[in-house]
C-alpha cells in the first residue's frame, strides 16, 4: 500500500512532473477549445517531440492534454456555438442558448464543475476496476482478444452515427496498414513491393500525424473566415444550489460515460451524445426546455465526456486495447517508450498504473483550477486567426514527423495519409477506426494465428471454442448484434417495439 | 445510416478509387501466401483487404442510390479542393521536398511567411513578423530545450550554437 501511494503521488511530489501535468492540462484546454485543433492531433504530434524524453514526463504531459482537451471543447461550444472537439457537440445544444441569454459565465462554471466530478468518477472506477479486469484478462484466450479487437473496431463504426460500411472500411484499412513490413513470426515480406524502406513497416506515428494533424488542418481551410462572436462574462462560480440539484444527473452520466469510455473503441464524443439523450429522457420537467438553454443539457454531456477519460484507460492499461482514438495514440507512445500495455503491465510494472491514476487525478484538479480562471483571456486567444494557426500546425506536423526517425520518407507517408485522410473525412469516412485498426493490427494478427494454431487450423474447432466459453460467446454475440443493428430489419423492429426513431448527430461532420 | 442526402462532387470517383485500391491490395495479400494455411502470414492481410473490398462495394452500391452531385468538375474545385487548399497542398509538398537540403530554419520561415501571407490576404510585413516569431519560438522550444533534431541544411547551426556556447563560456 505505501508503495502504491508513493507511485500515486509521484507526479504530485516531483516538481518537473507536476509542472508538465499543469502545462499539459493548460495546453489541453486551449487545444481542445480551438476548433480544428483536436486532442488526438496534439497527442500524436507530441509523440514525435517527446520520444526522447523520460517516459514518465511524456505520459504526464499527455494525460494532462487528454483531460484538459476533453473539457476544453465545451468552452467554445458555449461561447461561440462551435464545439472545439466532437466530445462537446452535445454541450453546444444548450450551452450556446445559455450564453445568448448572457449566462455564458455560469454555463462555463457549471460545465467545469461537472467535468471535474465526471473526471474524478472515471478515475475512481479506473483505480477500482482495472486491477480486477487485469486479473480476469490473464485468463483471456487468444480468441477473446481477437473478438474484443474486432468488437472495438465495429463499435466505432456503429455508435458514432456515420456509415457502418465506411467505418468497417476504415478499420480494415488500419489493420492492413499495420501488417505492412516483415511478418514478426516468419519474416515473410508483406506489402513491401521490394522496397527496403517498407521492411520495417510504415511509421504508425507518421500515419497518425497525417490523419489527425494534416487532414484536419486541410479541412479547416474551408472555414478561414468564420466570424467571431463576442460574449459577456459575469458570474463564473456556479451556485451550490445548482450543483446540488444537478449532482444526481451528473453522477448518473459519469457512470454512463465511464462505461462507454471503457468499451474498446468508443470515447468521450459518443459518451456525451448518449448522456445528453439520457438527460433528455430522464428529466421530466426541465426549468427551460432542452435546446433552449437547459442546464441539464450541459451537465450530462460534460460529466460523461470527462468520465470517459478514466474509462478509456481501463481497456488500454489492462488489455492493451485502446478505449478511443486518443488512447490509441497513447498506446503508440507507450510502445515508443518500450512499454507493452496489457494484463502483464499491471503485474510487471504496477508503478505505471498507479502513476497514471495519480497523474489523471492531478490533471483533473488542474483542469478545475484553469477552468475557473482566465476565461476572459481565453476568449481572445480562441479568436486567433486560422490563417496563422493552420500553417503553424502544418509546420509542427512536418517537423514532428521528421524528428521521429530523421527520415524524409516518414514525412512523405505523413503527407500522403494527410491528403487521403482529408478526402476520406470530406466524404464521410471516420479516421478514428483507421488508427484503432493500425494499433490493433498486431494484436489481431498474433491472436488469430495463436487461436487457429491451437485448434489445429480448424475453423470448426475455433467455433466450438467460442460457443463453449461464456466470455467468447458473449463477445461473439455482441459482434453479431453490432452487425445486425445496422440492417434495415433492426431499424424496422426497433421502430415497431419502441415506436420512435433515434436522432443522430454525426461527430464526423463537425 | 448515412446522413448525407446527395453525393458530394468527386465522391463517386473517390469511392471507386478506394474499391480499385482494395482489389489491388487483396491481390497483393493473396500473393503473400495464397490460401496455404489459415495461420499463414497472409491470412489477416487477406481478411482485412477482403473486408475492404466488400465494404467498398457496399459503399459504391449505396452511392448510386443517392442523387448525383451537381456541378461536375467545377463544383469539385469549389467545394472539395478550392484554390486555397490546392495552393496549401502545393506549399506543404514543396516544404517537404526542400526540408532536408535547405534546413528547418529557412524552409520553415519561407513556408510560414508564404502561407500566412497567402491565407491572411494582408500585407507581407505582418506575415513576415509572425513567421519569424513562430520559427524562433519553435526553434528555441524544440531544438534548444527539447533537443529535437531538426534538419540543418545550409545553415551551420551546430557550429553557430557551439561558438555561442564557447563565447559565453569565455565570457565567464
Amino acid at each position: 500500500m505505501p508503495e502504491t501511494l508513493q507511485y500515486f503521488l509521484m507526479t504530485w511530489t516531483q516538481p518537473q512532473l507536476l509542472f508538465l501535468t499543469a502545462i499539459g492540462t493548460f495546453a489541453g484546454i486551449y487545444i481542445g477549445a480551438i476548433p480544428g485543433l483536436s486532442v488526438t492531433m496534439a497527442v500524436s504530434i507530441l509523440i514525435s517531440f517527446t520520444f526522447s524524453w523520460e517516459m514518465n514526463n511524456a505520459l504526464a504531459l499527455m494525460a494532462g492534454i487528454y483531460m484538459g482537451g476533453v473539457y476544453g471543447g465545451s468552452r467554445t461550444a458555449i461561447l461561440l456555438n462551435i464545439p472545439g472537439a466532437p466530445a462537446a457537440i452535445a454541450t453546444a445544444l444548450d450551452g450556446y442558448p445559455l450564453a445568448k441569454k448572457g449566462l455564458a459565465g455560469e454555463a462555463i462554471g457549471l460545465s467545469t464543475t461537472v467535468s471535474t466530478i465526471g473526471g474524478f468518477f472515471g478515475i475512481l472506477i479506473l483505480a477500482i476496476a482495472a486491477p480486477f479486469v487485469s486479473e480476469f484478462a490473464i485468463r483471456f484466450q487468444p480468441r477473446d482478444y481477437l473478438l474484443l479487437a474486432v468488437m472495438g473496431l465495429l463499435l466505432v463504426g456503429s455508435l458514432s452515427g456515420g456509415s457502418m460500411a465506411k467505418g468497417v472500411f476504415a478499420g480494415a484499412l488500419g489493420v492492413l496498414l499495420g501488417t505492412v513490413g516483415l511478418d514478426p513470426l516468419t519474416a515473410e515480406e508483406r506489402f513491401t513491393f521490394g522496397y527496403t524502406d517498407l521492411m520495417t513497416g510504415i511509421s504508425a506515428v507518421a500515419i497518425m500525424i497525417g490523419m489527425f494533424g494534416v487532414s484536419e488542418a486541410l479541412d479547416q481551410m474551408h472555414y478561414l473566415n468564420m466570424p467571431g462572436v463576442k460574449q459577456r462574462l459575469e458570474r463564473i462560480v456556479p451556485s451550490w444550489k445548482d450543483v446540488k440539484k444537478h449532482l444526481p444527473l451528473g453522477l448518473r452520466c459519469s457512470a454512463l460515460g465511464t462505461f462507454i469510455g471503457a468499451l474498446p473503441g468508443t470515447g468521450g464524443d459518443i459518451a456525451a451524445l448518449m448522456a445528453y439523450d439520457h438527460a433528455k429522457r430522464s428529466t421530466k420537467n426541465p426549468e427551460v426546455p432542452f435546446g433552449e438553454g437547459a442546464k441539464e443539457g450541459i451537465v450530462a454531456p460534460e460529466a460523461a465526456n470527462n468520465a470517459a477519460v478514466g474509462g478509456a484507460y481501463i481497456p488500454m492499461l489492462t488489455l492493451g486495447i485502446p478505449g478511443d482514438a486518443v488512447t490509441a495514440v497513447i498506446v503508440g507512445a507507450m510502445f515508443v517508450h518500450g512499454l507493452n500495455p496489457g494484463p502483464l503491465l499491471m503485474i510487471e510494472r504496477p508503478e505505471i498504473f498507479w502513476f497514471t491514476v495519480g497523474n489523471l487525478t492531478l490533471a483533473t484538479i488542474f483542469m478545475f483550477i484553469f477552468g475557473m480562471t482566465g476565461i476572459k483571456i481565453f476568449t481572445k486567444i480562441v479568436e486567433w486567426p486560422k490563417a496563422v494557426l493552420l500553417p503553424v500546425i502544418l509546420l509542427l506536423s512536418i517537423v514532428g514527423c521528421y524528428a521521429i526517425n530523421n527520415s524524409v520518407t516518414d514525412v512523405w507517408w505523413m503527407l500522403g495519409f494527410g491528403i487521403v485522410g482529408y478526402f476520406m473525412k470530406t466524404y464521410g469516412y471516420q479516421l478514428g477506426p483507421v488508427i484503432l485498426g493500425l494499433i490493433l493490427s498486431r494484436l489481431i494478427d498474433d491472436n488469430w494465428r495463436r487461436a487457429i494454431i491451437s485448434e489445429q487450423e480448424s475453423l470448426v474447432g475455433l467455433f466450438k471454442g467460442i460457443l463453449t466459453s461464456p466470455l467468447s460467446l458473449f463477445l461473439f454475440l455482441t459482434i453479431v448484434f453490432l452487425l445486425f443493428s445496422q440492417t434495415k430489419t433492426w431499424t424496422k423492429l426497433k421502430a415497431r417495439v419502441f415506436g420512435r426513431k433515434d436522432v443522430n448527430i454525426d461527430p464526423t461532420q463537425v | 445510416m448515412d446522413t448525407t442526402p446527395a453525393r458530394k462532387p468527386g465522391e463517386t470517383g473517390f469511392n471507386i478509387l478506394l474499391l480499385l485500391g482494395s482489389i489491388f491490395l487483396f491481390y497483393q495479400a493473396y500473393k503473400i501466401a495464397g490460401f496455404s494455411a489459415l495461420s499463414s502470414p497472409g491470412a489477416i492481410p487477406m481478411a482485412a483487404s477482403a473486408t475492404m473490398v466488400i465494404s467498398a462495394c457496399i459503399i459504391v452500391a449505396k452511392e448510386f442510390s443517392r442523387p448525383k452531385a451537381e456541378g461536375g468538375a467545377k463544383a469539385f474545385f469549389v467545394q472539395i479542393l478550392p484554390f486555397t487548399l490546392a495552393v496549401m497542398c502545393g506549399l506543404i509538398i514543396l516544404f517537404a521536398v526542400v526540408l532536408q537540403k535547405v534546413g528547418f530554419i529557412l524552409t520553415g520561415l519561407s513556408f510560414l511567411f508564404f502561407s500566412i501571407w497567402f491565407l491572411q490576404k494582408r500585407g507581407p510585413a505582418s506575415a513576415a513578423l509572425i513567421a519569424l516569431l513562430c520559427v524562433v519560438v519553435i526553434y528555441v522550444l524544440f531544438r534548444l530545450i527539447f533537443q529535437v533534431i531538426l534538419p540543418e541544411g545550409i545553415i551551420p547551426e551546430r557550429d553557430i550554437i557551439a561558438s555561442v556556447k564557447h563565447w559565453f563560456a569565455g565570457a565567464k
